[in-house]
């Protein structure tokens, strides 16, 4: 049992790191509903930086492009990594170097990854943009989903695929009807995980957009303001983007029972 | 050409180095209950899941009714099989479970909805048809996987272990339940089974299996009265094996005695045998043409009779005798008490050592 004292100062240690992780989030959210908009006087409660967002263009065509983007990779990066992650359950005995192949686009820095996909294009001769952008996001993204359906997997009882094959089903009614039901949500999850880190990815986008401003993302956008100072509007597209992100994140957390990618 | 119902001919299943099914060959007959009896590693699971296709032969062929099934997949074989793990589907309800199976053979939606009704009601889960596994107790669990494997009347019906995850008393009353569906339905099943009581109370024909080969394929009574082996003896029921050496005179126990027996075995002079006897052939007192005397070391009661164990100078292992309740009442044996066990020749059963 640890005394009273002791007690004190963990909690204490714990408010500070809580305060350092979270009071830079509410300042933020804060100041986004500061009408005089200025960081150094509260003048009032108000949305009417929210309402302003609505009347500029830029940002959105910009938001227009992230959920472009997000929808189409997170589809994309859904389907192909429940695949992956089923074929490699099953050929599992091949070793770990598989893993390790898979899990790479997770580990290695997104600027490396960024670079790599810009070479990768330009020596295609591709024409840059939206789909570009689609392509590179669901490269990393198709780890995170066979990271979260693989994790499902462990769990999984393979002898209900072997009962459908006995009942006479042929193997892709197996996987409609049994696997990927029993699985959908990890499915789900990971295409929640997978929608959250693309709406806020911002490197691998800046690369891979190509030239002019018709294929430019949200966080692309956010990165061309502040260039004149953080404005009232950034706040309350960040808070907007924010809460994206957490809600979506829950859900995932929620339907997957706690499990993180990769456990 | 064999006119078996299902003709299982000199197959063999390796797994890289280790053979785990050696050789076997076996004629089922239509609507037979057979059970495939062994330890855990003799094969027999192996075996089945051959037989309903989820392991390649490495050697021999499956008939069907006269036609190799050999090359055929799980999922065209008009054989199903019911997992140990039951293997249901969480998702779905139990209708749905029993339903999947029908589906695949396209048949019409009313006839679907019909045989999965009926065989609710034969099962007796008809109120349970909307629960998802999950909320359905062990015995009612079995009885779903048994249903949908049945709803489909295949031509023989694979069961691995079917009781094996039940309690005592629910396991005896299913082994009456799956004779009385298997000669309802008048489906071939072949049972896999560790254990031997099962096999004696449910099967029409066993065939005991060691290390991936048949030792003996008989009847229940065949198998316990007459096992071929000291391992089928031992295996099956309780035996008291007691080392002897053939001489001219007959079969000499470790201390000159002699053992008489009702048959003979070929067996050169003064080599060294197992002359074998069940338990509730002993009778206590000098009653039959063996008799030997010893001390009880150890009474078991068993409700319906008594297994006394007796230190005999015939055997290092105490013999064991079994007494039925009335005898006990009668004889009040106590531990300590000198006693003379004996049986008849007929009752014994010799084994080369």
């Amino acid at each position: 049992m640890v005394d009273r004292t002791t007690f004190r100062l963990m909690l204490l240690i714990l408010g500070v790191i809580f305060a350092f992780l979270y009071i830079p989030i509410s300042v933020l959210v804060g100041l986004s509903f500061n009408e005089g908009g200025l960081p150094t006087a509260w003048t009032g409660f108000s949305v009417k930086w929210y309402a302003a967002l609505l009347a500029n263009d830029d940002i959105l065509h910009a938001a227009g492009n992230t959920l472009v983007v997000a929808l189409f990779s997170t589809a994309l990066a859904t389907v192909l990594g429940t695949l992956l992650a089923i074929g490699v359950e099953i050929r599992r005995r091949t070793g770990k170097w598989l893993e390790t192949v898979i899990f790479a686009p997770m580990i290695i820095p997104d600027i490396v990854l960024a670079i790599a996909l810009l070479s990768f294009f330009s020596l295609l001769g591709v024409k840059m943009g939206l789909h570009t952008i689609i392509v590179s996001h669901v490269v990393f993204n198709l780890a995170f989903v066979c990271a979260v359906v693989r994790a499902r997997l462990k769990s999984f009882d393979w002898s209900i695929v072997e009962a459908s094959t006995d009942l006479g089903a042929p193997v892709l009614t197996t996987l409609r009807r049994v696997v990927v039901p029993v699985l959908m949500p990890a499915i789900i999850a990971g295409a929640l995980l997978a929608f959250t880190l693309s709406v806020d990815e911002f490197i691998i986008a800046f690369f891979t957009a190509g030239a002019g401003r018709s294929s430019i993302t949200l966080p692309m956008q956010i990165y061309a303001m502040i260039r004149f100072g953080v404005t009232p509007e950034i706040n309350a597209l960040a808070t907007i983007v924010m809460s994206v992100s957490v809600f979506a994140l829950a859900l995932s957390q929620r339907l997957n029972k706690g499990g993180l990618p990769g456990q | 050409m064999s006119h078996a119902f299902l003709s299982i001919q000199n197959i063999s299943k390796n797994f890289g180095s280790v053979r785990a099914v050696s050789d076997v060959s076996l004629d089922i007959r239509e609507n037979e209950f057979f059970a495939l009896l062994g330890a855990s590693g003799s094969g027999k699971t192996t075996l089945l899941r051959m037989l309903a296709g989820f392991e390649t032969l490495s050697a021999g062929d499956v008939l069907l009714q006269g036609g190799s099934i050999a090359d055929l997949p799980p999922n065209k074989r008009p054989v199903n099989l019911m997992f140990q793990s039951y293997a249901l589907f969480p998702h779905m309800t139990v209708a749905q479970n029993i339903s999947y199976g029908l589906e695949m053979d396209r048949l019409p939606r009313a006839e679907i909805s019909a045989l999965v009704s009926e065989i609710l009601d034969v099962i007796q889960l008809s109120e349970l048809a909307r629960r998802k596994p999950d909320q359905l107790s062990g015995g009612q669990r079995q009885r779903v996987a048994l249903a949908r494997a049945l709803v489909k009347r295949p031509k023989v019906l694979l069961l691995d272990e079917p009781l094996g995850a039940l309690d005592k008393k629910l396991r005896s009353e299913m082994q009456l339940e799956l004779k009385r569906l298997q000669s309802e339905f008048g489906i071939t099943f072949i049972v896999v089974t560790h254990d031997q009581e099962e096999a004696l109370v449910m099967a029409d024909r066993i065939a005991i299996m060691k290390d991936g080969s048949l030792l003996q394929v008989g009847t229940p009574h065949d198998i316990y009265e007459r096992p071929e082996s000291r391992f089928a003896a031992d295996f099956i029921g309780v035996m008291n094996f007691v080392p002897v050496t053939q001489t001219a005179q007959g079969l000499v126990t470790s201390n000159g005695g002699r053992i008489r027996a009702a048959t003979t075995m070929r067996l050169a002079d003064q080599s060294a045998a197992v002359a074998a006897v069940r338990p509730e052939r002993l009778h206590i007192g000098n009653v039959g043409e063996n008799s030997v005397e010893g001390n009880v070391l150890a009474i078991a009661y068993h409700g319906l009779d008594l297994q006394l164990h007796v230190k005999t100078p015939i055997a290092d292992t105490p013999v064991v005798a079994r007494i039925t309740a009335n005898v006990a009442d009668s004889l009040a044996p106590k531990i300590g008490d000198r006693i003379t066990l004996s049986w008849s020749a007929k009752d014994t059963h010799i084994f080369p050592a």
